[in-house]
């Protein structure tokens, strides 16, 4: 029983209230733009479609004093360059669903990108917002630690470029600082012989995965599987790289029964183990 | 005409966007109120100092009770004429104690919603925390803090029915099954919360008052009471309302903080609940539990029944609050069935939790499940087949009405029939053997059952202490053969412009295209009763007929008189502007108004002890059909199929619209729904993530087939508003347990979340084979 | 502190003097008097407060009306009134997918945006589409069946 005395009657932060606090906004015309004012002003914060960032705030849960916007940027540029796909960290999670691009370069990221919430959350929710706000349940983070990917931030000291695997630290929290701005991601694109499959449970469609596991399996020429990159969701304060699960498919050509039992079993959460061996499959299925 | 399945007249305005509901009235100078909720679920309010509120701009008022008072606010109380009620009075804003996080302690008045929010949290609340009860058993335990010390316990309502007979037939019957049943907490959620706006004119000193509110003359008498007004000073208008559900059916402190801050301010101001008010700070349903004595024979025959209810109302300060809903759970224990000699011992707890209110079912839904979970407990010991076992206890087919032991009037058609077509039209022989092969295959495939005897229409009298069961209606025909009905019944949602207008247009013999119906000014209607109970069908639709008739017979003898065949509307322009050619004993214009009670209920108990809560019934049999996937717990519906009997249907398409909506609440509330608060009182399901509703890709349709046993009443209407609310959980659930039956898994409760199921199959042995689940 | 802000509001330019804080559902309600997009819950989980942002639907109550300028906003009012009913809104009517009313000029948007880019959708396309729109009242069987009606396009 909490003592007796002063309280101060805000809204408690599990409860929630309606109508965001004031704040200021600024359209930035440029990263470097976007840098300084983070740099300048502790209350900015970034926001990009606003998905994550505007419930929150409604919420009276996040109070930035200043939004600056970078729809302006343009940060929206899918590629490849040289075997390496960059994605624009204000690309949408729409776009991520039907650039052919994408479909070509990084099936499991259209496969991720379409299991997020809704399609009115998709056309605005973008791939850096995402990998910024961190949630453990979200889908990109964990597609994009399965595909050795990185990110570039921009800061005051310059530019950064950090692995997927490290960037989410606790919940809710990356490596980032408040002055840094996600700019890219980059990952290799899909080589061929690899395969690629994203497993999720959640109670309704489009609610937050209650367990989910993204998993790339790579066969060699002779058609033997090569290595296995996984990484799960939902589960645990961040996105989390289980590939060290998947050490008994390496020299595998088909999911046999043994083997997926054998994956499962190692996940102590047994929905998620359940779910890397359906991924494990349909990931082998699709590395021709 | 009645039975068509005319489209709706209300359509085309709310498809398009132009429905008005409460928020949509925006007026010059509108202000917003925000409340300010307590955070800790029981305390002495020690100060609340409002001043850096009051400061900020854009502020125009911030209220506490004093305030309130200043401007003669009264105390509300719950009215109950029953004895042993708890007294209880409470004040629109909490004074000293709050007891439910959530409670309301002040108003701020702001220009914005947005500057409202901003200085609640400008305003410091001193309190002294006090010990929580959530649980009810917890809260009956000797030296339990107590939320109304002045009780002595927390024991809101106590009420006993147990005959001498019971006892000795539970002893000497062959068989007795002792077993608990639990019902979780859930919320109605309309979709539109709660809102009110008032402002008082300054001319004729009335305050008008708009409310989303299902029944607004009682809502005006209330505020008229509460505000220390006359209630000829208040006019409530409710306008198109997002859904009610029963939710919006109380009168509740906010509607009359909205009017008092009108009247303290002098200025227009609107109250709208937000989500997390809504689903907090609102009313809370169902959480019983029931410990059950079912004794029966060798045929599964039930000889006696006694079901001790355990009801958590809450902090009951509402308006007619929990206890409306569980002297409906005692009173329907029986439903369809006559179970012997039946009882039950009623306790209406009090907790540190959101009052407990109403929700579609009222109560029903609660009996009901227990029934049913009964029935087939005791089918699937015997080794008998449900639908079997159901026969064996259906009430017989005459007499009519049959009286139950309680006094209730139980007016159906027969009911062996009515199942014989559910059997027939959900091919129950051909599932038990699709079911057969399913579990050869090791799948997880179970078929449940209701058959349910509603109770329609009940009177208010006894869970509010006053009012009655009428209702009433206006109709005329104006000089250019147009119609207008204007009735005491108030529309959610539930078509009533269109089917008032057929009942109207099928008496009259006129198209409905030329019928208006309106509803929910309480300036138009001296009183009204408004829609709750599955009610509006009998009550409005018979008020409606009756009016239209009187209309159509006094129509027929002008036409007589006029002697050229006169069109419709010649007759009205003849009744209207050439009265002095009307037959002498003839009034002038078409114009009826009535007040309607088909007369069978009996509010309060006869010398015969009697009470008859309800004017009529209906019957309605459902089976379902569903397979649990034992890996993740999710419950996939195959087939459901209900054989609906609401008497005469008005219009088919519209009452399958009633049983579809019902149906997906009660596949929510048991699969995907529920209400938790933690041991500290503090709410747990505080946004639409955490109280999950059922979405379009969770909702599969529901096959109904329609059948006609024309009640007693006016136009041999049922109602059957909430017939599938009440039907759905107890079938899923037998469903579930049937499927779950191999494993040796009970089901006891209503909580068949995926999470719940999958802890029941795990601690029954079942492991899920990864290999199987990757394949699928 | 209020700004100024040019939206394009169901093709009629609109000059709004706002704070940045609110959001596009509260301008279109209350500055310019559309109310056809409901605030169910104003933190996104509900869809009520569909609108579409240059042609997509949106939840309009997670876009602030800042960052709408040079975007075409359109709401449920620019498809059809009570005498000219957009084609999925009379199959909406014709199908009873609707009751209370109060999510459904979401679920049109969203219906009408998903039959501009899946003319021929199956049953499962649409419950999926609109699984982010909640309803209370229907039971969603009357608004799938109204989606799925081949008359049901512009």
């Amino acid at each position: 029983m909490p003592p007796a005395g002063r309280v101060r009657a805000r809204r408690h932060l599990d409860r929630g209230g309606v109508k965001a606090a004031p704040f200021d906004y600024l359209r930035a015309r440029s990263p470097a733009e976007v840098v300084e004012t983070l740099a300048a002003d502790e209350g900015a914060k970034v926001i990009a479609g606003g998905q994550s960032l505007a419930p929150l705030m409604a919420l009276r849960l996040a109070r930035p004093t200043l939004l600056v916007d970078i729809e302006d940027l343009h940060l929206d540029t899918v590629a490849v360059e040289n075997d390496g796909l960059r994605i624009g960290a204000g690309t949408t999670h729409r776009t991520l669903e039907r650039h052919a691009t994408v479909a070509q370069a990084a099936p499991l990221l259209r496969e991720a990108a379409s299991l997020i919430g809704y399609p009115a959350i998709r056309v605005r929710g973008t791939i850096g917002g995402s990998l910024a706000h961190a949630d453990p349940a979200a889908e990109l983070p964990a597609a994009l630690v399965a595909l050795g990917a990185s990110v570039v931030a921009v800061g005051p000291a310059g530019e950064r470029v950090i692995p997927a695997a490290d960037l989410a630290t606790g919940f809710l929290t990356t490596t980032l600082e408040p002055t840094e701005l996600l700019v890219e991601i980059r990952l290799p694109a899909a080589r061929r012989g690899s395969g690629a499959a994203f497993c999720e449970w959640a109670p309704r469609a489009g609610d937050f995965a209650v367990a989910g596991i993204a998993v790339v399996v790579e066969r060699n020429p002779q058609g033997v599987c090569a290595a296995v990159h996984a990484a799960a969701c939902g589960v645990g304060s961040t996105a989390r790289d289980r590939s060290e699960a998947f050490a008994g498919v390496i020299g595998e050509r088909h999911a046999r029964d043994s083997l997926l039992r054998d994956v499962a079993g190692r996940f102590d959460h047994e929905l998620l183990g359940l779910l890397a061996a359906r991924a494990l499959h349909r990931a082998l299925e699709r590395a021709a | 005409m009645i039975g068509q399945r005319a489209e709706r007249k209300e359509d085309a305005r709310l498809v398009s966007g132009r429905g008005r509901y409460l928020a949509d009235h925006d007026v010059p100078g509108l202000c917003h109120i925000a409340i300010l909720r307590s955070m800790t679920a029981h305390a002495r309010l020690l100060h609340v100092d409002t001043t850096l509120a009051c400061a900020l701009p854009g502020v125009v008022a911030v209220l506490t009770q004093a305030e309130l008072d200043a401007v003669g606010a009264r105390a509300m109380t719950h009215r109950l004429p029953l004895p042993g009620v708890q007294p209880l009075e409470w004040t629109v804003l909490a004074r000293d104690t709050v007891r439910f996080v959530g409670e309301p302690i002040a108003a701020v008045i702001a220009t914005t919603r947005a500057i409202a929010e901003d200085a609640l949290e400008l305003i410091e609340v001193e309190d002294e925390p006090l010990p929580v009860v959530v649980d009810p058993f917890a809260a009956l335990e000797p030296g339990a803090s107590l939320l109304h010390p002045e009780w002595g316990t927390n024991e809101f309502f106590r009420m006993t029915a147990l005959p001498p007979p019971l006892a000795t037939a539970i002893e000497q019957a062959p068989h007795v099954l002792r077993t608990r049943f639990t019902h979780h907490r859930v919320a109605a959620l309309p979709l539109e919360g709660h809102g009110a706006q008032a402002a008082r004119d300054i001319g004729t000193g009335v305050l008008r008052v708009y409310a989303s509110n299902q029944q607004p003359h009682q809502l005006r008498t209330v505020i008229a009471e509460t505000c220390g007004l006359a209630e000829s000073e208040v006019v409530v208008v409710s306008p198109d309302m997002g859904g009610g559900f029963g939710n919006k059916q109380h009168f509740t402190r906010e509607e009359c903080l909205v009017a008092l801050c009108a009247i303290a301010v002098d200025r227009p101001v609107r109250w709208s609940q937000d989500r997390s008010e809504g689903l907090t700070a609102s009313i809370h349903s169902r959480e019983q539990v029931h410990d059950v004595v079912a004794a029966y024979d060798d045929d599964g025959k039930v000889l006696a029944y006694r079901v001790d209810v355990t009801a958590n109302v809450g902090d009951p300060v509402l308006y007619f609050s929990g206890l409306g809903p569980a002297l409906v759970t005692v009173g329907a224990l029986e439903g369809a069935y006559n179970f012997g000699v039946v009882g039950f011992d009623l306790r209406c707890v009090a907790t540190n939790t959101c009052p407990i209110g109403a929700y579609r079912g009222f109560g029903q839904p609660e009996a009901h499940f227990t029934s049913e979970r009964t029935l087939d407990q005791i089918a699937a010991t015997l080794g008998l087949d449900p639908v079997v076992v159901r026969r064996r206890n259906l009430l017989p087919d005459s007499p009519r009405p049959w009286v139950t032991g309680g006094g209730a009037r139980v007016d159906v058609g027969a009911l062996g029939p009515h199942l014989d077509e559910l059997v027939a039209a959900f091919d129950y022989d051909g599932w038990r053997a699709r079911q057969a092969r399913a579990r050869a295959a090791g799948r997880a495939v179970g078929i449940g059952l209701s058959t349910l005897v509603q109770g329609t229409a009940p009177t208010q009298y006894g869970v509010a202490g006053r009012f009655g069961s009428y209702e009433c209606a206006a109709v005329d025909v104006l000089p250019d053969g147009r119609i207008t009905v204007v009735v005491g019944s108030k529309s959610q949602g539930q078509a009533h412009e269109t089917t008032l207008a057929q009942v109207a247009a099928d008496a009259l013999g006129v198209g409905i295209e030329r019928v208006n119906v309106s509803d929910g000014d309480t300036a138009a209607l001296p009183y009204g009763m408004g829609s709750w109970g599955s009610r509006t069908a009998v009550m409005a639709g018979g008020a409606v007929l009756i009016a239209a008739r009187r209309l159509r017979a006094k129509m027929d003898r002008i036409a007589a008189h006029m002697g050229r065949n006169p069109t419709f509307d010649e007759i009205a322009e003849e009744a209207w502007w050439h009265p002095h050619r009307l037959p002498s004993d003839e009034t002038p214009g078409l114009y009826e108004s009535v007040v309607y009670t088909p007369g069978n209920t009996i509010p309060v108990p006869n010398d015969d002890g009697h009470l008859n809560f309800d004017e009529t019934f209906g019957a309605h049999m459902t089976a379902i059909a569903v397979e649990v996937d034992c890996d993740t717990g999710e419950v996939h519906v195959l087939d459901a199929v209900l054989v609906s009997d609401c008497g005469v249907v008005i219009n088919p398409m519209v009452v399958e619209g009633q049983h579809q909506g019902a149906f997906a609440q009660g596949l929510g509330a048991v699969l995907l729904e529920e209400v938790r608060y933690d041991d500290e009182g503090q709410p747990l399901t505080a946004t639409l993530l955490d109280y999950t509703i059922p979405e379009a890709t969770d909702v599969p349709v529901l096959r109904v087939i329609h059948r006609e046993t024309p009640s007693t009443v006016a136009g041999g209407f049922r109602g059957v508003g909430e017939a599938a609310i009440i039907a759905t959980p107890a079938a899923i659930a037998g469903a579930v347990a049937d499927a779950l039956a191999p494993f040796g898994i009970a089901i006891t409760s209503t909580r068949l979340h995926a999470h719940q199921l999958r802890a029941l199959l795990r601690a029954a042995g079942y492991t899920p084979d990864a290999a199987a689940f990757a394949r699928r | 502190m209020k700004v100024n802000v040019k939206l394009e509001v169901n093709a009629d330019p609109a000059e709004v003097q706002v704070e940045p804080r609110e959001t596009l559902l509260d301008v279109v309600r209350e500055h310019l008097g559309l109310t056809g997009a409901h605030a169910g819950c104003e933190q996104g989980s509900c869809g009520a407060c569909t609108v579409l942002l240059d042609g997509e639907p949106v939840r309009s109550c997670l876009v602030f009306a800042v960052q709408c300028e040079n975007k075409p906003v359109t709401t449920i009012e620019a498809f059809g009134r009570p005498d000219a009913l957009h084609p999925v809104m009379d199959a909406f009517r014709r199908h009873h997918g609707l009751q209370c009313g109060f999510c459904t000029p979401a679920m049109v948007l969203t219906a009408i945006a998903l039959l501009a880019e899946n003319p021929n959708p199956a049953e499962d396309d649409v419950r999926q589409a609109l699984a982010g729109n909640l309803c209370r009242c229907t039971g969603y069987a009357g608004i799938v069946a109204a989606v799925l009606d081949p008359t049901a396009r512009p």
